[in-house]
């Protein structure tokens, strides 16, 4: 192999990382604030994905344009999800919440298929196919928008959790639930919140590779998956984990696609979702250092 | 003079006559194909065995043990390729070729065991899942050996020997239904020797307290290891009967995600740690999924004047909610752990305990 292929492998691998770690951080937030495990995480991704594709279809709006719609839209989307069910089952049996939320996930992704049928659906930009040369290398330019949006949301998001007052309650709220309630933080309101900005991320990812990607109802469990191995190997609750995780394991999918096989990438990620699990269980970060 | 408590007279009286219930079921189960010949029927009833072979074995290492494992597909699937990659590359009977299947899945659910009861909660299920996905990938990705995506098709199966009988004819499914209703049978034996046994009381700790079970002496790895290998076995039970059955594997329908969350529902719904939990999420998911995929619903809601045909929403009904049996799965679920997170039979019981004390009072 060619060392100009392996620095191609290794720069989309980066630039698909970004996405990734966008669908990781919603999951981690979320785990961290309700210690709930959202495996509707990639179903909400999917929503965003169809969100994308209509608002481009039918209005014609530009997806990476778009995202200021899809982030409020699966704002309220998640806030709701959380007021109606998760918020139920905080602090219930961790089988529980699983379960929920997997028939949570179940219900998005069939009633998707139910209303737009199982087809797959293809959003087809302008750019959608073009790449500009950077050297030797050649990448894609809808790939580089979308890696510098996600630089973009995740600095902002930084700023917001390290920064603001409510950034700062919903970091408490992570690090101890009861004593975050004691020092009158509205713990109920940061569950919400929290949820909010999980499924808007997950959306924003979804609408972010929508010009990319295949669009299906099913598409959502992959990701879902995917979202687990990031976050696990970043440490469950860490932001940067997952930022790191993401990265990581966007380079290990293309730089092992180019050197094994494409068949055997996924084999080769929930290996190392294995190895991490056993060998350091709370991850690259960490625990719950938000 | 002493009294027997009044609630140990209770149970006792109860469990005679939940014993005789269960014979006299078993024998109505036993006489039963000899007076339905519906192939339809025949065929329901043969769903709901598998379907109880699955949950209770699922029983043993989620409810009993309190190991929630997503990935009991892949003993499923290890049944099932198992039995058939023999039957087709060395022409192995598959009323012996089950074996094979049993031995891959002891095999993979001791490497899955050491490798993911090092994990606790969440980390397991998550590593339970992992496990599951390579092995369908792998599956996937070795056609040399399990055909990859296109699956086995199994043309015609060998005559089955017990003693003087000779079997031939598997048109009929009357072999099938008593193959099923036989493993479901032992399945339930196995599940009700479990709780009842020592074995099943170590499982019952681990589920209750870990680290109390662990300070009482039991060597949390080995039963927790012994529980998911029992598991396994008449998981992939159920895998070798579904392929020898249906006739045909691939990858999609014997090892998916969504089949180990299907084979985790029948005991949620029926009442997870329980005997009979499985029996009844299967009573109340095959034939609702039935319905749901022959349009029965659709069909009766139409008939019973509640949806004219020729409106809008009948139109849609008739033509989706054939595809809906997964959404009424999801949800199924979402109720299910919102307002009975002990499954109807839990339900049951609370709901006659409260009235029982309606009527006597409060002790």
């Amino acid at each position: 192999m060619t060392s100009s292929l392996f620095t191609q492998a290794l720069i989309s691998g980066i630039l698909i990382g970004g996405v990734y770690a966008l669908i990781g951080i919603g999951l981690t937030i979320i785990f961290g604030v309700m210690r709930v495990i959202n495996f509707a995480h990639g179903e909400l991704m999917m929503i965003g994905m169809y969100m994308t594709f209509f608002l481009f279809t039918l209005f014609g709006i530009d997806p990476f344009v778009s995202i200021v719609i899809t982030i409020p839209l699966m704002f309220i989307f998640g806030a709701i999800l959380q007021k109606v069910f998760i918020n139920r089952i905080i602090g219930s049996l961790p089988q529980n919440q699983i379960l929920l939320t997997i028939g949570l996930g179940l219900v998005m992704s069939n009633f998707m298929m139910l209303a737009f049928t199982s087809d797959y659906k293809i959003l087809t930009t302008s750019y959608s196919s073009s790449s500009f040369k950077l050297g030797e290398i050649s990448v894609s330019q809808p790939l580089a928008v979308s890696f510098i949006i996600t630089t973009i949301i995740t600095a902002f998001l930084y700023w917001f959790l390290m920064k603001t007052d409510t950034g700062q309650a919903i970091r408490a709220t992570a690090q101890d639930r009861e004593a975050a309630q004691l020092m009158g933080i509205n713990v109920k309101w940061m569950s919400i919140l929290a949820f909010g900005i999980g499924s808007s991320l997950a959306g924003t990812a979804g609408a972010l590779i929508a010009p990319t990607y295949y669009i299906f109802p099913q598409v959502g469990s992959a990701f879902t998956l995917k979202a687990f191995v990031i976050t696990v190997l970043g440490g469950m609750g860490s932001i940067i984990g997952a930022t790191l995780g993401g990265v990581i394991i966007g380079i290990v999918e293309s730089v092992g696609a180019v050197t094994i096989s494409s068949d055997w990438k996924d084999v080769l990620v929930f290996t190392i979702f294995l190895l991490v699990l056993l060998i350091k269980p709370s991850g690259l970060m960490g625990k719950s250092r938000m | 003079m002493k009294k027997t408590p009044t609630y140990l007279m209770k149970q006792q009286g109860g469990a005679r006559i939940g014993l005789l219930a269960a014979l006299g079921a078993l024998f109505i189960l036993y006489a039963f194909p000899s007076f339905v010949t519906s192939p339809y029927v025949l065929h329901m009833m043969i769903l709901l065995f598998l379907s109880t072979i699955m949950g209770e074995s699922w029983n043993i290492i989620g409810g009993y043990t309190g190991q929630y494992s997503v990935g009991h597909s892949a003993y499923f699937g290890a049944g099932a390729y198992g039995t058939l990659i023999l039957l087709q590359s060395k022409g192995v009977p598959p009323w012996y070729g089950f074996i094979a299947g049993i031995v891959v899945a002891l095999v993979l659910s001791l490497i899955i065991g050491s490798i993911c009861f090092r994990l606790r909660g969440p980390y397991f299920v998550l590593a339970s899942i992992a496990v599951a996905e390579i092995v369908r990938l792998t599956v996937l990705n070795i056609p040399s050996i399990t055909n990859g995506a296109e699956g086995i098709l199994l043309s015609d199966l060998p005559p089955f020997k017990l003693g003087e009988t000779v079997i031939t004819d598997f048109i009929s499914k009357v072999p099938f239904y008593y193959i099923g209703l036989t493993l479901a049978v032992i399945t339930i034996l196995a599940t009700w020797w479990i709780q009842n046994s020592k074995l099943g009381y170590y499982f019952q700790a681990i589920r209750e307290d870990q680290d109390a079970a662990h300070s009482l002496g039991i060597n949390l790895p080995v039963y927790k290891n012994i529980a998911l290998a029992m598991s396994a076995v008449l998981t992939s039970l159920a895998g070798s009967f579904y392929a020898i059955y249906i006739k045909f594997i691939d990858p999609t329908t014997v090892l998916p995600l969504d089949l180990s969350v299907q084979i985790v529902l029948i005991a949620i719904i029926g009442g997870i740690g329980t005997i009979w939990g499985p029996v009844v999420g299967s009573l109340v998911l095959v034939p609702l999924s039935e319905a749901l995929r022959s349009n029965l619903i659709a069909q009766g809601l139409i008939n019973s004047g509640l949806v004219s045909e020729n409106s809008g929403v009948g139109v849609f009904l008739k033509e989706h909610l054939a595809h809906a049996h997964v959404l009424i799965y999801g949800i199924l679920v979402v109720v299910v752990i919102l307002f009975m997170p002990d499954g109807v039979i839990g339900f049951v019981k609370k709901m006659t305990t409260r009235k029982k004390i309606e009527r006597q009072g409060r002790p």
